[in-house]
């Protein structure tokens, strides 16, 4: 069973909206990832809800890399 | 193209058997979007839900009394639905919806195909609503984390 992991985004320090989506590797604080052509990094990940099957649910902080 | 590999990955379908998949992706429509291009708008009538198989959407609630500009509130990635708030209510959209990305991917289903397949076997229903209702809750969790 592969797991799928549907993560919050939530971005600190401005207005970005955040995002919802799934990937397949569990995000880990310190990575980098992009979003809308952006690139932000991890600073804090918790589960959300217990997982349900192969799905995990997740919420990850982020803030924006510096330019 | 075979959309049981895409809609086994999409939490909505968690828990449906292998068949009741290849019933969905029956009455599933694909459709591509460019960046900028909208798929719905807040206030008119909808009858459609959304699955994002690939791209980025952006959700938009337009200015109301208390909200006098356009406010982005959320992006939605691979594997997120959209439109379902319209699909269960029979309400008008809740906000206007628009593609962020270039080829982005949707797998569109209409009400009445849906309400019909839930009305013919009641196991694909109850889980199909049970999902909704967790995806409604997770984003209900995500829009209260985003005021921390």
């Amino acid at each position: 069973m592969t797991a799928i992991y549907k993560v919050s985004y939530v971005v600190v320090g401005e207005t970005h909206p955040g995002a919802i989506l799934n990937t397949d590797h569990k995000p880990a604080v310190g990575d980098h990832i992009t979003l809308g052509g952006r690139e932000f990094i991890v600073l804090e990940i918790v589960d959300l809800m217990p997982a349900r099957g192969e799905f995990h649910f997740l919420h990850a902080t982020l803030r924006p890399t510096p330019a | 193209m075979d959309l049981w590999p895409v809609l086994s990955k999409v939490e909505l379908f968690e828990g449906l058997t292998p068949p009741e998949l290849t019933d969905v992706a029956g009455i599933c429509s694909q459709r591509e979007y460019r960046t900028g291009q909208v798929i719905t708008t807040q206030g008119e009538a909808g009858g459609e839900l959304f699955v994002i198989c690939d791209g980025f959407v952006e959700v938009v609630v337009n200015p109301s009394g208390q909200n006098p500009a356009p406010r982005t509130v959320v992006h939605l990635g691979r594997g997120q639905l959209f439109g379902e708030m319209a699909l269960v209510d029979y309400g008008p959209r809740s906000a206007t919806v628009k593609s962020i990305a270039d080829h982005t991917l949707i797998q569109a289903i209409d009400r009445d195909d849906f309400n019909r397949l839930c009305e013919a076997n009641h196991h694909l229903g109850f889980i199909v609503m049970r999902n909704m209702a967790a995806d409604l809750s997770f984003k209900l969790r995500h829009y209260h984390l985003t005021g921390r």
